[in-house]
Parts: C-alpha cells; sequence; structure tokens
C-alpha cells in the first residue's frame, strides 16, 4: 500500500516513456524490415493490426541479432588477439573481422540446443 | 564446422539481389529468408564485423527467423490465453520476457510488476536510443504469396481478374427495336421493287416469245398436233405457264388469266397506296400451273408460291379471288393435267 503511491508515480513514468517511445519508432526504421516481420509473425499466428508493434518486434529482433553478432565478435577479436600475441615475429595479418562459425557457436551453443545440427 | 567462402556485406547483399531477382518460381521461404540474410548481414556490419563466412551468415539468419517465430507464437499464446486473438503491447513483452528468461534481465526477478515497466522494454529502448539508425538496404517488395510450389500454377489473370468495362454505346431497347423495325420495312421495300422489276422484265420477254412461238407453229404447218396448233389469243385459253414461266403479261390479268403479279397485287398496291391497308395484305391462295417458288419468308407479302402441276390444297388465307375463280382454276389445271396424260407421245415427238 505504501509502494501505490510510488508505483503509481513509476507506473505514469513507464508508461509516458512507452507511448513515447512507441510514438518515436513511427520514425525510426529498423534495419529488419516490416514486411518481412510482419510475414514470419504472421506465419506463428501473431496478430495486430498496429504498426508501432510490429515495429517494437522488429527492434527487438534487431537488438537480439546484434547482440549475438556483438558476442561472435568478441570471440573474434578475442581469437585474432591470441593469434597476434603468439606469432609476434610475423607480420600481422590484415585484421579482417570475419564473422565464422566457430564464433557463433560458442554463444549461440547455449541458447539453440538442436536449432541446426 | 568452418566451411564456406568469405564474404563481404557488399558482395552479400549483391549476391542476394541477383538470388531475389532471378526469374523463376522461388521456393516457399526463398525470398524471407533473402531478406533475413541481407538485414542480418548489415546488422553485423553495424556490429563491426568486416566480412563473414557463408555458412555463419546462413546460421544467423536461420537464428533469426527462428527468433521471430518464437516471439510470435509466444505472444499469440498469450494472446488466446488472455482471451483475445489480436496481440498488444503486453503479450509481446511476456514473449520478450520469457525468451530472455533464460539469461536474465533487469527486473527479471520483480513479481507483480507492471509489463509497461518491464526490463526488456527498457532495455529495448535503450538500444533504440544508442544505436544508429540504419534502415534496411534495399527497397523490399510487398511480400508474396507464399504457394508451394507443388500446387498447380495460377491462370491468366485476365481469366479471374475482373476489369471495369467501359461501355461506350449506350443500349436503348426501344430505339434498338425502332432500328430493327425500320430496318426490316426498308428490306421488304428493297424486296417489292425487285419483284416488280422481275415482273417487268417477265412482261417484256413475254411478248417476245409469244411472237417466237407463233413463228414456230406457222412454220411447222397444221399437224394435228395441239401443242404445235397456233397460239390462242390471251384470253381464249389458259396459257400453259409451263412452256414459260415469265409469261406475264398485265393484259393477262383480265379474265381468267392468272398472272404472277397477283400474289404480289397487294403488297404492289400497298407500296403505290402506302402501308395503310395491312389487313389485305395478305396472299391470295396459290396458283395452279407455275413452278415457281418464291419464298420471301416475310408475313406481308404472303406465303410462298408453291404452284407445281397438281392442285393442291385451298389455303386458309383470306382470298382476294372469288370463288368461282378458284373453280375456273381447277378445271384449267385438270384440262392441262389431262392433256399430258393424253398426248404423252406428241409430247415425245415434239
Amino acid at each position: 500500500m505504501n509502494h501505490n503511491p510510488q508505483s503509481s508515480d513509476g507506473k505514469h513514468d513507464d508508461d509516458s516513456a512507452l507511448s513515447d517511445f512507441l510514438a518515436s519508432l513511427m520514425d525510426y526504421a529498423p534495419t529488419i524490415p516490416d514486411e518481412l516481420v510482419e510475414h514470419y509473425l504472421a506465419k506463428s499466428g501473431f496478430q495486430c493490426p498496429d504498426v508501432r508493434l510490429i515495429r517494437l518486434v522488429a527492434v527487438a529482433t534487431q537488438k537480439f541479432v546484434a547482440e549475438v553478432a556483438s558476442d561472435a565478435l568478441q570471440h573474434c577479436k578475442a581469437r585474432q588477439a591470441a593469434v597476434v600475441k603468439d606469432k609476434r615475429e610475423k607480420q600481422q595479418k590484415d585484421k579482417r573481422l570475419i564473422l565464422t562459425m566457430d564464433d557463433l557457436q560458442s554463444h549461440c551453443a547455449s541458447i539453440f540446443i538442436g536449432v541446426w545440427k | 564446422m568452418s566451411h564456406g567462402d568469405v564474404k563481404s556485406t557488399r558482395d552479400t547483399i549483391k549476391s542476394e539481389n541477383q538470388q531475389r531477382l532471378s526469374p523463376g518460381r522461388l521456393k516457399a521461404d526463398e525470398f524471407g529468408r533473402a531478406v533475413s540474410k541481407i538485414a542480418v548481414a548489415q546488422i553485423c556490419e553495424s556490429v563491426g564485423f568486416q566480412g563473414f563466412k557463408e555458412s555463419a551468415l546462413e546460421a544467423l539468419t536461420d537464428i533469426l527467423v527462428c527468433y521471430l517465430c518464437d516471439l510470435g507464437r509466444n505472444a499469440s499464446f498469450h494472446a488466446n490465453l488472455a482471451g483475445r486473438t489480436e496481440c498488444n503491447l503486453f503479450d509481446i513483452t511476456r514473449a520478450l520476457e520469457e525468451w530472455e528468461a533464460s539469461h536474465g534481465f533487469p527486473s527479471a526477478s520483480d513479481i507483480g510488476h507492471c509489463l509497461v515497466g518491464s526490463g526488456t522494454v527498457r532495455e529495448i529502448i535503450r538500444f533504440v536510443g544508442s544505436e544508429e539508425e540504419t534502415p534496411f538496404a534495399q527497397p523490399v517488395p510487398k511480400f508474396p504469396i507464399h504457394i508451394p510450389t507443388w500446387l498447380p500454377a495460377f491462370p491468366d489473370p485476365h481469366t479471374y481478374i475482373h476489369t471495369p468495362m467501359w461501355n461506350e454505346r449506350a443500349s436503348d431497347p426501344c430505339a434498338d427495336k425502332i432500328e430493327q423495325g425500320r430496318q426490316r420495312r426498308k428490306a421488304e421495300k428493297a424486296l417489292l421493287q425487285l419483284q416488280q422489276r422481275l415482273v417487268c422484265n417477265g412482261s417484256s420477254g413475254t411478248s417476245a416469245s409469244l411472237a417466237t412461238d407463233a413463228e414456230k407453229e406457222k412454220v411447222q404447218g397444221g399437224e394435228s398436233n395441239p401443242f404445235l396448233a397456233a397460239p390462242l389469243q390471251p384470253g381464249e385459253k389458259d396459257v400453259s405457264l409451263v412452256v414459260s414461266p415469265a409469261k406475264l403479261t398485265d393484259e393477262a390479268r383480265k379474265g381468267d388469266h392468272v398472272s404472277m403479279l397477283e400474289p404480289f397485287a397487294p403488297a404492289i398496291e400497298a407500296m403505290k397506296g402506302g402501308p395503310s391497308d395491312g389487313g389485305k395484305l395478305h396472299l391470295p391462295e396459290k396458283r395452279a400451273a407455275v413452278h415457281f417458288k418464291f419464298r420471301t419468308g416475310k408475313k406481308i407479302l404472303g406465303e410462298p408460291l408453291d404452284l407445281g402441276l397438281q392442285k393442291k390444297g385451298e389455303r386458309g388465307t383470306t382470298a382476294f379471288l372469288r370463288n368461282e375463280e378458284r373453280d375456273d382454276k381447277k378445271r384449267r389445271a385438270e384440262f392441262i393435267l389431262r392433256q399430258t396424260t393424253e398426248f404423252p407421245m406428241e409430247l415425245n415427238q415434239s
């Protein structure tokens, strides 16, 4: 009961933040196009006429994939650093960061069990 | 499991575009996967990668598709649980929380809190605020209707797509009927004129043929052959119109002579007098001794003239002729018949 005024204030803040965010989503163009998101959501039974929620899902997916990629990047950088450390005499190889399955597996294996072989 | 070629982001996008724009029927989800690949490549580029292996890209695309489907499934599950068919923000938030539950997210341990203040959403807000906007590289057309390839192809669109028809000509049934009647009358007039011309030609031909017959019979002399006898004067006897079907004169109309004009007399009178007397425009009954079939098909011109050697039954039309004339005709027809049957030899000889 004591929390009520606080929570209600918090709720109002959250509400306003959320509503602002949803409004701002209309200006933001996520990397994943709306049509693609709609297609896959419709396939799984998601039905929503609101474009903002579609955008929200797109943004959430983008965030997720970005997290996975950044994790892989960390792994890749760490690997390259290790290689360079070992072969300091030799000329440094080009530091192109390439996404490989090895980098992905370490992160994804914990999430996806049996998603792909 | 590191196989596949190394590709840079631009190469991936180019190859995917080529793949996408290639003609032919794509598999069910090829288009979606191709678009997802481009999106994933763009995200990786924004993260900091400069190139990726093909297999790794495929795997990440799979992850994206799997994530989207799972999110949609969970959100719709929560919506159905609440007795709704359409998902709303809270369904999505719950689905997000479920996904993140294994990794933990801020405020995950709060129970009974309003979903509006959910940590996942806040994280997303933070992410949107921090990330720079990178819109999708290519314009995405409207997603194609996914029809399995094992189904037969659609028929040509013109067979089932209804396009508006612009009928410039307004159809007016009354005007059409009037026009039709006018054209019929025109045709009848033309037909009557033709017949009149025929009659005139016939009459001029008749006198010529009569003269030749007379000459012939004079040359042949006085044989007892009635067929070679001198021609009868018009009016004495009924001329066998079998000999010359064009023997029609206006003088022949007098008396018992039956001329070809008679059936058309009403029509001709109508032509002269105007189409006022419609009742009289019925044909007299058919003639006796003329093989002349004239079918017009129009009632106004009367029934077809089927005049054979045999006298056919009387027709029930309103007859112009009186009964005496009809009897005369009968007698004449019988006489001719008798002549042909009694003197077959003469016929052969001549």
